[in-house]
């Protein structure tokens, strides 16, 4: 308690510190197109080019059992997939280029990463909301009409709409967190870095196939993805997300930007 | 004097390299600092060190008495702008501007609008597709309107024209005298700034080699001109900085001179000229080894 209130004291001298936590969160939002927009934008044009194909094998498929079996086929689908990846994408954007940039405006890590925290719930949040609304369309409208999959697969997008929502939301936390702990060990250590991360990731996942196949689990391992199923693993993402984000926290503490 | 830096016995080690080398001074309040010195002397990381964007091997910093790093109090009165900085890959020098003012509460965007036609910078243009010069001076615009009551400007102006560092020069000045606040400038560009500059700081190979106010040191060394033989003689038991020898004829660059000891100069013949901020400079830090006269470094 003492040291806050010398904090208080020295503090006071100067003019009040801006709220740099808060700025961070709103810098990110700025310039919205390519974070926000343009992800929407492709999104639009993959589900035009989807309908085109459904309309397609809708009027090519002429009985009521092949359109049945086709429209089956169609759940599988992984058209809304590119989204997710894209995360990673606007995360790694995120702390590589604005790390360096919050830096000179005099904003600390700590402000900085826990703001650019935020704002990945936030833009998690947004595109879970955003899909969840398009994938309670796709339901009521029959699959937009033609019996097509888009925001509904099998691996997502089922269920009441807060469990589409929580899925939606989680699987965009976990590239987004992830693409942080990675351009947090690229802002951190450069290519040396990257270099010793896939090399690590590629022992470890060396040796877990290793470890599963000399202890015979194959089996087991195939029950539980079975047992917990798409909607159960994508909850236990939250693992590894919860993982990434706390590791990306610690690695970006002792970043130096570098020019 | 009140500083708002103080730098104690700092060092900065990468791997074998010592890019600071036990360098003490302090930065004292509402002055224009010129921290100057040849590329990888290690002006930027000493920046770096005192803004808490690195982290110091040895020694003490303290920025507004306190320690620099994460400390969100200290880094508040901080504005660095970078030759190198680097913006969001989106950003239009617009995005700058707009959020600028959300990080730095002197900020004024009157003056910003004016910078910015002052420069002619395309504010809707994207960051990537500006030229050298057009990125400089969004750095520069963002330093000077941020009113920071610590700025560093790290070669703020590459690429800038003639035309733009003057308007650099003086919006600089004419803002400094109605805001008063610290700035450091660390350039090469010594003779532009050499009037600028109130206080001079020279690191050498991560050691500070000159910490002296700019007066001090703009009479501190002379050039003596004349007959070969005249200016051996004069110069005989002085520390040279500097000489040239043509045939018969010889310059030679030494310490401060007396009076008594100018006009023994003139007497014997000889020129006597001023040496610039900048060919001082040269002289003191071309020498392999960063010897130094004492005179310039006196302990103030």
């Amino acid at each position: 308690m003492t040291t806050l209130t010398v904090g208080e004291a020295a503090a006071s001298a100067r003019p009040a510190t801006p709220n740099r936590f808060l700025a961070i969160i709103r810098l990110h939002f700025v310039s919205p197109m390519t974070t926000i927009f343009l992800p929407w934008m492709i999104l639009g044009f993959i589900f035009l080019v989807n309908l085109a194909i459904w309309a397609i094998i809708f009027t090519s498929v002429p009985t009521e059992a092949d359109r049945a079996s086709a429209q089956e086929g169609l759940s599988w689908s992984g058209a809304s997939f590119y989204i997710f990846v894209y995360m990673t994408f606007v995360a790694i954007q995120a702390i590589n280029l604005t790390f360096p940039f919050a830096q000179g405006f005099g904003v600390t890590r700590r402000d900085f990463y826990l703001g650019t925290s935020v704002y990945f719930v936030l833009l998690s949040a947004m595109f879970g909301a955003g899909l969840t609304v398009l994938s309670l369309i796709e339901d009521a409208t029959g699959g937009w009409g033609l019996g097509g999959h888009m925001f509904t697969s099998v691996y997502f997008g089922v269920g009441e709409w807060y469990v589409r929502f929580v899925l939606y939301f989680a699987i965009f936390a976990f590239f987004l967190f992830l693409g942080a702990a990675f351009a947090a060990v690229y802002v951190r250590w450069r290519a040396n870095g990257m270099i010793a991360l896939w090399a690590a990731i590629t022992v470890l996942i060396v040796a877990a196939i290793a470890l599963i196949t000399f202890t015979d689990s194959w089996p087991a391992v195939g029950t539980w993805f079975a047992e917990t199923g798409a909607n159960g693993i994508i909850l236990w993402s939250l693992v590894p997300t919860a993982i990434a984000a706390i590791t990306g926290f610690f690695i970006i503490r002792r970043a130096t930007p570098r020019s | 004097m009140n500083p708002v830096v103080e730098v104690e016995g700092l060092t900065k080690r990468f791997g074998q390299l010592t890019a600071v080398d036990n360098a003490t001074f302090s930065i004292e309040e509402n002055l224009i600092y010129g921290l100057l010195g040849r590329n990888g002397a290690g002006k930027t990381t000493m920046m770096q060190l005192i803004t808490g964007q690195d982290f110091l091997s040895e020694g003490s910093i303290r920025l507004f008495g306190e320690n620099p790093v994460e400390n969100a109090r200290a880094l508040a009165g901080v504005c660095f702008v970078k030759e190198s900085q680097k913006y969001p890959d989106d950003f239009k020098p617009k995005h700058v501007l707009k959020s600028a003012p959300w990080f730095f509460p002197n900020w004024d965007a009157e003056f910003a609008e004016r910078l910015v036609a002052d420069f002619r910078l395309p504010v809707g243009r994207r960051i990537k597709k500006l030229s050298r010069g057009q990125l400089s001076s969004i750095g520069v615009i963002v330093g000077l309107a941020s009113r920071a009551p610590l700025t560093f400007f790290d070669e703020p102006y590459l690429g800038l024209d003639a035309v733009a560092r003057q308007i650099f020069y003086d919006r600089l000045l004419e803002d400094y005298s109605e805001h008063p606040r610290t700035v450091v400038l660390s350039t090469h560009l010594i003779d532009e700034v050499s009037n600028l500059l109130e206080h001079v700081i020279v690191i050498d190979e991560g050691k500070i080699i000159m910490d002296d106010s700019a007066d001090a040191l703009r009479g501190s060394a002379t050039t003596v001109a004349g007959s070969r033989a005249a200016v051996d003689e004069f110069t005989a038991g002085r520390d040279i900085l500097h000489a040239d020898r043509l045939g018969g004829l010889s310059s030679v660059t030494v310490g401060r001179l007396s009076p008594a000891e100018r006009s023994a100069a003139t007497a014997a013949g000889l020129e006597l000229a001023p040496v610039s901020l900048q060919q001082l400079i040269v002289r003191v830090t071309t020498s392999t080894h960063g010897t130094t006269n004492p005179d310039w470094s006196e302990e103030s």
